[in-house]
């Protein structure tokens, strides 16, 4: 409908709300650029805010499971130096029973190198002994207690469970390494510890048939011992492997969710600087009209 | 044929007081111009009876009738009803809207999203701490960390579920205010009826009571905002009102009917108070829905551990249960067991999340809805005013050009007075004196 008549309190009403809304959309925009964020409130765009919430925790899960993986990795780490350690120990000894075996030594020195063996065992006992973060990584879930203790008793203190991290929710990796099976418990077994003491035991026996199995019995379970920690590094070795490709994955994951997160919440700074500019430029002219539109009147014509 | 020989000079006078009336009007429409509620007026000139001369001769002579000047019939407002009933439904419906979206918006602002304070960020926090504890299962900082993450968002669960209630509980007094003895109804309902008992007195005496008549108006509109207004004029001219989905009229005569029971479907501002806090309402609504996320987040955390981690199941009660010490990574004794924590660190995404989301959403588009409809309100009620003031509102223009057409015919209707004057004077002070 078409206004006949046009009274000033129209046009100071109209020009008050155009400037209002002008003010407005400026205001927006500044607000938009200040923040750097488009959703300052979920009403400005639910499903956007609904998204914001969603990508964003997506985007602290992957934080904290890359956490997980790197600290699955540090244990891996310690876990495999430590077996480094008892290999470099277990080759020490393999040298000194090779040395025994081959009959030209006396028994002095055969008890010196007995006594060698004996603080080569203790220092495996120590390496299977390692921590990380005040956690025991040999003994299973027992993480509080050491596996081994030193002296005579070879019994192991840990338990076959195993220890796992997070990857992703659901996805989870075994770090633990049973050391059991490579160290056993003494008394018989034939593992690494028991390997150990009849080694000790045969250098100190002092008769042929202890030489001879130093040369021949103890050799063979020796390396049957080494042929397990190999086994046991190699699983580690592949299981850091696994972590890190996780990691590289959660991070590839990492980019591309916070893409999204930009592109749904932060504001494109050049599109809006030049709406900004626009609503300013427009403001400025309707402030302009409005203050020369609403002081005419018939008034100002009049003698 | 014959005329009164001072009729012209009565013509010329009744000139003189039809224009000076007419000033009158105009210096009052000039002088209200930015008035709340004035309809301007207009004089309406009528001329007078006319004097019947009579033929001179019957049978031949022609008869004349001579018209015996003007005088202000009626001085009236110029303003149109039906313009009046449109602006006052969607005037309540405006205000109704009004108040949905501040009220709304008042919620969103509680929630505060999207923040690093707010419970999104929190719950993503509280899960963070149980991915930490699955890492050191024993430790006393992750252990500590994940009650203090509990804590904090179980406060702001139920900070927020206070916040909510605060709200809801305004708009029942403000609900209660407006209503109310003396209240803001109570109020306008008895100006309307005194107005209408005067108006009806000076309409009986034949005056039209035209600035009564407009504060009438202006009351019915400012009743609009509260709630709908359904006016009927009666034929001794009071108005009787309609006022919501009242049983009864609120106005009738001169007798008001207060307090009466209104509902959601009274419209405007009360209504949507009303519906608000009704047990539909959108408040209503948003607190059960919080309610629901406070809940599904304790049972499903709980259902993994042997000791409840939180206590209580609405926003209002959340509490984390335990202290550091008891806080459970594991099922089994065993020191390095995890299964527990990396479970509820897995639970983020899960049910908890995707309500707490949707409920932000639909609070989020239940505020744009409200806020675009209440512009969309606002643009109609600010078409229908303009209507309405530009049938009833001053233009200064238009006051100014009268001004000098009133005062024009004035000057004008004094020279015919002078002209008459003159005339007579021939007439009186030189007829009958020959050769002097």
């Amino acid at each position: 409908m078409s206004n006949d008549r046009i009274t000033p309190a129209m046009v100071t009403a109209g020009t008050l709300n155009n400037l209002n809304t002008s003010l407005a959309a400026l205001d927006r925009s500044s607000d938009e650029l200040s923040s750097g964020k488009t959703i300052l409130e979920p009403s400005d765009n639910p499903f956007g805010a609904s998204r914001v919430i969603d990508l964003q925790s997506q985007l602290d899960g992957l934080t904290a499971y890359a956490y997980d993986a790197q600290d699955g990795i540090s244990w891996e780490n310690t876990s495999s130096s430590a077996m480094s350690s008892i290999n470099d120990v277990v080759q020490r000894v393999r040298e000194l029973v090779v040395q025994a075996a081959n009959g030209t030594n006396n028994q002095s020195d055969l008890n010196t190198i007995a006594l060698e063996v004996e603080q080569l065992t203790e220092s495996v006992k120590q390496d299977a002994n390692t921590e990380y973060a005040g956690q025991f990584v040999f003994a299973g879930t027992l993480t509080s207690a050491p596996p081994y203790e030193q002296g005579p008793n070879d019994e192991y203190k840990g338990n076959s469970e195993t220890v796992s991290r997070a990857l992703a929710p659901g996805a989870t990796v075994n770090i633990s390494t049973n050391i059991s099976t490579l160290l056993g418990e003494g008394s018989g077994d034939g593992k690494l510890l028991d390997t150990l003491r009849t080694i000790t035991q045969d250098l100190r026996g002092g008769t042929a048939e202890d030489r001879e199995a130093l040369g021949s019995a103890d050799l063979q379970s020796l390396d049957g011992n080494i042929e397990t920690l190999s086994q046991l590094q190699a699983t580690a070795g592949s299981t850091i492997d696994q972590l890190q490709s996780a990691l590289t994955r959660n991070e590839d994951l990492q980019t591309s969710i916070a893409e999204s997160l930009s592109n749904t919440q932060d504001t494109n700074i050049a599109a809006t600087s030049i709406a900004f500019a626009n609503e300013q430029a427009a403001y400025e002219a309707a402030l302009r009209a409005s203050a020369s539109i609403v002081q005419e009147s018939l008034l100002n014509f009049l003698q | 044929m014959s005329i009164p020989t001072l009729q012209g000079l009565q013509t010329a006078l009744s000139g003189l007081l039809a224009e000076q009336q007419a000033l009158d009007v105009t210096g009052n429409n000039i002088a209200n111009a930015n008035t709340e509620g004035y309809t301007r007026e207009t004089a309406i000139m009528q001329s007078d009876l006319p004097i019947t001369i009579p033929a001179t001769n019957p049978l031949t002579g022609q008869g004349a009738q001579l018209g015996s000047g003007v005088s202000v019939a009626n001085i009236t407002r110029i303003r149109n009803g039906y313009l009046d009933s449109q602006y006052r439904t969607q005037n309540s419906a405006l205000s109704g809207m009004a108040t949905q979206s501040e009220e709304l918006e008042q919620a969103q602002s509680a929630f505060n999203e999207p923040t690093s304070s707010a419970i999104a960020s929190q719950l993503s926090t509280f899960w963070t701490a149980w991915n930490s504890l699955a890492d050191a299962p024993e430790s006393k900082e992750a252990k500590e960390g994940v009650v203090a993450a509990g804590e904090q968002l179980a406060t702001t669960f139920n900070e927020l579920s206070a916040q909510l209630s605060t709200i809801s509980t305004q708009a029942t007094e403000q609900y209660e205010t407006l209503t109310g003895p003396s209240g803001e109804v109570e109020n306008y309902a008895k100006q309307i009826a005194q107005l209408n008992g005067q108006i009806k007195l000076a309409e009986e005496a034949g005056t039209q009571p035209n600035d009564m008549l407009d504060r009438r108006d202006l009351l019915l509109d400012k009743l609009s905002t509260l709630a709908n207004v359904t006016v009927t004029e009666q034929p001794d001219h009071t108005d009787t009102v309609s006022f919501g989905d009242a049983a009864e009229p609120l106005v009738e005569g001169t007798s008001v009917n207060w307090p009466q029971t209104l509902t959601e479907a009274a419209g405007g501002q009360l209504g949507a108070l009303l519906n608000l806090t009704g047990p539909e309402g959108a408040l209503t609504a948003l607190r059960t829905s919080l309610d629901t996320v406070a809940e599904t987040l304790a049972s499903t955390v709980n259902a993994q551990l042997k000791t409840p981690f939180f206590s209580g199941a609405t926003a209002a009660s959340l509490k984390v249960a335990v202290i550091p010490s008891e806080v459970q990574a594991s099922g089994t004794a065993a020191a390095g067991g995890n299964e527990v924590a990396r479970a509820i660190a897995a639970l983020r995404g899960g049910a908890a999340d995707e309500g707490y989301a949707a409920l932000v959403e639909k609070l989020g588009s239940d505020v744009q809805t409200a806020k675009d409809d209440q512009a969309n309100l606002q643009t109609t009620v600010t078409a229908i005013n303009d209507q309405r003031q530009s049938v009833s509102g001053v233009s200064l223009d238009e006051e100014m050009t009268n001004l000098i057409t009133f005062q024009r015919g004035y000057q004008a209707s004094a020279r015919t007075l002078t002209a008459m004057d003159s005339m007579l004077e021939t007439l009186i002070e030189h007829t009958g004196v020959v050769g002097l």
